[in-house]
């Protein structure tokens, strides 16, 4: 499907804008924990943790491995080796969407901390998972791709 | 085991909570506390006044209208009275047309005309809008279906414009990061669709399949040194049936056992093969006995031999339906009045009715040609079967521009005397590789042999007048 149109030729740059955005992404990482929390033989510990981590796992995947977008946007396939990160707000640093995409996974680590009692097994697992995606985050990372043998030259 | 879990417990354990945790959160919070206050920023240069000053100073506003050299082609224009078919009449004087595009000779009869007429009484002059709103009345989808059967394909889609067609067709497929081969020989329509496809565009030396092969062999080698990357690769190759700016014909039956050797996606424009090469005017699929599923997409004119206005894609349903949508040409552009595509039904039907006139339109090609290439001064270039002729100076001053002015000369002379024959004109800072200044004539179905000793003896006249 071709997409775009009314100046932003891909929306995949803006649609995280959205109203409501922030209030979703919270409802929707809740449901994650909850459904966790509902198992059973899962301590809380244990639920927090694996909250944390699925959700830095998706967002790994979905922010910083996956590129292009997916639908057809009016650029010639410019976006094509692009991860979605980068796509944000057409590369613009700083922007709002970017901050609130950064500081949720803080918030959720010193959740998860304070919620496993600071043990230390889970500090080392929650740790990891949180620079996984705080790295691909800054700004020297930008069309920096680690672990990728794709060739870019284009 | 479930432990109970509360707040209390929870806040003690945060007393006791190493201390590399709480440094760690710690400087967590400082970082988020510093990123939230950073603005938002794109890079931008920054100048001092000083540097913006002479920025100022040194701008140099361009005159509204540029100075003109007193021997500008545009100066001295020419005025066409009438009806542009077999004769023309520039400048008040009658003249044997070779100068326009009229292969079939189609533009004198009258049955096209009445067509347009009527349709213009049932639809209006406009279409009032794109294909996608508006614009698509009953006309379009029925020359859209007429296309597709008389190439023998399944879907065929029009476009309001020929240029447009070619140059939104390619676009629409080959995006960044594709590759497209390309004959250096290809018109400027194609050559401006390959700009806009944003993809690495190689072009071989026109006409060449060792070099063609070889780019190809090139691309094979780098794509399995990395075949996880190389099977993204999308390649296409686009040539032309015959060549608007030097009337070769492509050789496609090599061309079309390289597509599937190297798998690549072959589109051909066909804006002046259809409709003239072919025993029933199929373009060069047919003139060489190639069946039409062998091409991938075929783009054609409306403008040529069928004399009416527009393009035209035909192809598999499955590739050109996906025009439908991003062929930026078809969605954001009025669609053919409808009174232009009921003229191009009638012609199509004239086409299929009297099969004879490609007969007639090959024996005035091959007439021509053989005629043309008995001339001095001027040296023939272009297959014999093509109806476009290119006639370059046999001895060259070695100076684009001055050749070009010397043609110029000849065409003008030319007229005088009863011939209309043209310069083919280039933007010469755009082309990609210019060709060399030529008359370009234009066979046309409707010459006989009176007319083209008329043209042998007039073009030898004027290059005697202007060369010696």
């Amino acid at each position: 499907m071709i997409v775009g149109g009314h100046g932003d030729v891909n929306p995949n740059s803006s649609w995280l804008n959205g109203k409501g955005f922030w209030l979703s992404y919270g409802l929707g990482v809740l449901l994650l924990h909850l459904i966790l929390l509902c198992l059973p033989f899962i301590s809380t510990a244990v639920s927090w943790t694996l909250t944390n981590c699925i959700h830095n796992l998706f967002m790994l995947i979905f922010l910083h491995i996956v590129k292009g977008a997916p639908f057809e946007p009016l650029d010639q396939g410019k976006t094509r080796s692009l991860t979605h990160w980068e796509q944000i707000d057409y590369g613009k640093r700083f922007t709002v969407t970017r901050k609130f995409l950064t500081v949720v996974p803080v918030i959720l680590f010193v959740l998860t901390s304070f919620y496993t009692k600071y043990d230390t097994t889970h500090f080392i697992v929650n740790i990891i998972a949180l620079v996984a995606v705080l790295l691909p985050k800054l700004p020297h990372f930008h069309r920096v791709w680690l672990f990728d043998s794709n060739d870019h030259s284009y | 085991m479930v432990v109970q879990w509360d707040l209390y417990e929870m806040y003690l354990a945060l007393l006791q909570a190493p201390l590399y945790h709480l440094i760690i959160e710690g400087l967590l919070m400082v970082w988020v506390a510093w990123l939230l206050l950073r603005k938002p920023k794109i890079r931008k240069p920054k100048l001092t006044e000083k540097e913006q000053e002479e920025l100022i100073s040194e701008w140099q506003p361009e005159p509204l209208v540029p100075d003109t050299p007193e021997d500008h082609p545009a100066l001295d224009p020419f005025v066409v009275e009438g009806k542009v078919g077999k004769y023309v009449c520039v400048n008040g004087r009658d003249c044997l047309n070779l100068a326009t595009h009229n292969y079939l000779g189609l533009v004198e009869d009258k049955t096209m005309e009445d067509s347009a007429v009527e349709c213009i009484k049932k639809y209006g002059v406009g279409s009032c809008g794109p294909r996608g709103f508006y614009g698509t009345v009953d006309v379009h989808l029925n020359l859209e279906t007429r296309l597709a059967q008389f190439m023998e394909l399944e879907e065929a889609l029009i476009y309001s414009y020929g240029f447009s067609t070619i140059a939104s067709a390619i676009p629409a497929y080959a995006k960044r990061g594709d590759v497209i081969f390309a004959d250096e020989g290809v018109n400027f329509a194609v050559q401006k669709g390959l700009e806009a496809s944003r993809s690495d565009v190689r072009f071989f030396k026109h006409n060449d399949m060792k070099d063609l092969e070889r780019l190809l062999e090139a691309q094979r080698s780098k794509e399995l040194k990395n075949p996880k990357n190389g099977k993204n690769v999308r390649k296409f190759l686009v040539i032309e049936g015959v060549y608007m700016n030097s009337g070769d014909i492509c050789p496609l039956p090599e061309i079309v056992e390289l597509k599937s050797k190297y798998k690549v996606r072959l589109f051909v424009d066909e804006s002046i093969s259809f409709g003239t090469l072919g025993r029933h005017g199929k373009g060069i699929t047919e003139y060489y006995g190639i069946p039409t599923d062998h091409i991938d997409l075929i783009m054609g004119s409306l403008e040529y031999a069928i004399p009416s206005v527009g393009g035209f894609c035909v192809g598999t349903s499955y590739v050109v339906d996906h025009q439908r949508l991003s062929g930026l040409g078809y969605c954001f552009s009025a669609s053919l009045p409808p009174m232009l595509a009921a003229a191009a039904i009638t012609a199509i039907d004239s086409m299929e009715k009297n099969p004879d006139m490609f007969l007639d339109l090959n024996n005035v090609c091959r007439q021509l040609h053989s005629a043309l290439s008995s001339l001095h001064q001027l040296r023939l270039g272009g297959h014999k079967d093509a109806p476009v002729k290119h006639l370059r100076l046999a001895k060259s001053t070695g100076c684009n521009n001055h050749d070009g002015q010397l043609l110029r000369q000849i065409a003008n002379e030319s007229m005088k005397r009863g011939l209309a024959v043209i310069v083919a004109s280039y933007l010469d800072q755009s082309e990609r590789f210019l060709p060399q200044p030529s008359l370009r004539l234009a066979a046309n179905r409707l010459l006989t042999e009176n007319d083209l000793d008329k043209v042998i003896k007039i073009l030898e006249d004027s290059c005697t007048a202007i060369l010696s």
